[in-house]
């Protein structure tokens, strides 16, 4: 009966078991296995070039420029998404009329294709005909129409966009911890004469630390892997040197000049930084608890 | 007296800055979505018009031009075929996947579930530049075959994870009764379980279609074809050959976004409870 009931729990999870190890595990641990040798995108032959590609990457300048940039843009887009998503979630878990209309579209932004989000700003920045910059000089910020695509804006405008279309996910997830949270611990803390900033300081947020921890974890891993984001925002203007990370790097690297082994060892190394900023966010979040 | 009116004064106040942070949260995110729909509306000489004009006529001429002039359906076509057979197969696959991770017991079954999570870790352009190889060796590259395959995998993750978080939230108890009444495992599976955990599976099904219905890199990499390439990567090429015709775009865009109104429209609410159960992606 034991011996069945393995063989019928192991056997219906089967398929799920091949798909992630054969097309997950397997392509992951191949990608490892390319990035040391000089395999060409479409050429079926290769030789094992040991840290060749790494040295060679290591040595160019848009490898780290390309970290550079990929940076600013995670950090950047992280930074706004948490502080937005933090407020926005506080906003809409007090009780207001309309609060259902606001909450499904807050989290709008966050369903729609990358695609539609960037062409949509695109057009909302345009310089000439773009409501953005009529609005601003309406009510006097700028006297001139401001190249928001230009070179000197694109990366601001690249976080923007960024923040726009993914802070919806650090409403929802903060939103959900936040209504779990026991209201008795607020009006224990009403009775003692907190006020509203001290109830936020101390119960709020250290009811969310946890799930922030998470929150900003999850989006480290979604913000530093990004492709479609800078990589659509740079079409059409030739601002691909200004606004790349290593996801566009690596993807420039091996379906544009087809060196596979290259790419593939951009890729790890973008893996190992992930794991590194885990490491480095866990020791940060124990140390804050001792 | 006074203090009841100073209460009074920052209880109002309290309401009206929660009243001016819900209007601009509804700003930021409405007004560009609104601004989406009206150009889509605009006939071409009122859309470059300066200032931008709010109320002009409105007209389908954009729609029909999208229609008839580009390949918009060839791509809604194939975004459909593809994202509904991923989805088709995702589903079938992640609820025999998660009923086993959550009624049985078997070696190794706490470290799968775990590893189902430790996928996040990958990022999708470490998995698309080695399975661009595979599927190359196997001349699966631009081939729907492909691409299903590749979209299957990668939302299967996440899928059988909150699949697993559904089945665990409801009793035992009347699997159990099944059990008594003669049913077996399959019979219990498909009469007592799935009927419970429906509303999950729709749930989780829209998900999916919607992730794999908006993504770009794995398209731009796996098809190159213009009669097979779907909705993302065709609106790209459409905005690449037509660079500002943007009545065209935004009415592109506007259909484009309909799954995201309809999984906005169905499971919204369910979401908010939902999320904490790992629906994430992107």
């Amino acid at each position: 009966m034991k011996y069945k009931e393995h063989i019928q729990g192991l056997s219906l999870v089967a398929p799920c078991l091949v798909i992630i190890f054969g097309f997950i595990f397997f392509p992951v641990g191949y990608s490892f296995w390319l990035s040391f040798t000089n395999k060409q995108t479409l050429y079926p032959d290769y030789d094992y070039v040991g840290f060749g590609n790494y040295v060679m990457l290591s040595g160019e300048e848009e490898f780290w420029m390309s970290m550079w940039q990929g940076t600013i843009f995670a950090v950047g887009t992280i930074f706004f998404q948490v502080i937005l998503g933090l407020a926005a979630a506080l906003v809409l878990n007090q009780a207001f009329r309309g609060r259902g209309f606001v909450r499904g579209l807050t989290l709008f932004p966050y369903m729609l294709p990358t695609i539609v989000t960037i062409l949509l700003w695109k057009w909302l920045l345009s310089t000439t005909y773009g409501p953005i910059n009529y609005f601003l000089q309406v009510i006097g910020i700028i006297d001139q129409p401001v190249v928001w695509l230009g070179a000197n804006w694109i990366m601001a405008s690249t976080i923007f966009v960024g923040v726009w279309q993914f802070f919806p996910f650090v409403v929802i997830t903060l939103l959900a911890r936040l209504q779990t949270i026991d209201l008795e611990l607020y009006e224990a803390a009403a009775i003692d004469g907190a006020n509203a900033w001290k109830r936020f300081f101390f119960i709020t947020l250290p009811q969310l630390r946890f799930v922030l921890l998470v929150v900003i974890l999850l989006r480290t891993f979604f913000m530093f892997t990004k492709f479609d984001v800078p990589w659509l925002m740079a079409t059409g203007g030739g601002l691909q040197r200004l606004i790349s990370n290593w996801p566009v790097y690596a993807f420039r690297r091996t379906f544009g000049q087809l060196q596979a082994g290259e790419g593939a060892a951009i890729s790890v190394l973008l893996f190992f930084a992930l794991v590194l900023m885990t490491i480095i966010y866990f020791r940060i979040y124990r140390k804050e608890e001792a | 007296m006074l203090t009841k009116l100073i209460f009074e004064f920052k209880r109002l106040s309290f309401r009206s800055v929660l009243y001016l942070c819900g209007a601009t949260l509804v700003v930021f995110c409405g007004i560009p979505l609104i601004w989406m729909l009206f150009t889509s509306l605009k006939p071409l000489e009122v859309l470059f018009s300066y200032p931008p004009a709010i109320f002009s006529h409105y007209t389908l001429s954009n729609f029909k031009r999208l229609f008839t002039d580009t390949y918009f359906l060839v791509y809604l076509k194939n975004s459909i075929v593809v994202a509904g057979t991923t989805v088709i197969l995702d589903i079938v696959i992640a609820t025999f996947g998660a009923y086993s991770l959550t009624r049985f017991r078997f070696v190794g079954k706490e470290l799968l579930a775990s590893l189902t999570l430790f996928t996040y870790m990958f990022a999708p352009i470490m998995i698309i530049i080695p399975v661009y190889v595979l599927l190359n060796d196997l001349g699966l590259t631009d081939s729907h075959l492909g691409i299903i395959l590749a979209y299957t995998s990668i939302s299967l993750p996440f899928t059988l994870w909150l699949l697993r978080a559904f089945f665990q939230s409801f009793p035992i108890d009347l699997e159990e009764a099944a059990f008594i009444d003669g049913a077996n495992r399959f019979q219990s599976l498909v009469w007592v379980v799935i009927p419970q955990a429906l509303p999950g599976i729709i749930a989780t099904s829209v998900f999916a279609f919607v992730v794999v219905w908006n993504d770009f890199l794995f398209a731009r990499v796996l098809l190159t074809s213009t009669h097979l390439k779907t909705m993302p990567i065709g609106l790209q090429d459409i905005y690449e050959s037509t660079i500002v015709d943007w009545g065209l775009l935004m009415s592109a865009a506007v259909i484009v976004s309909i799954p995201a109104l309809i999984f906005f429209l169905t499971i919204q609410k369910f979401l908010i409870k939902g999320w904490g159960m790992g629906a994430v992606k992107g």
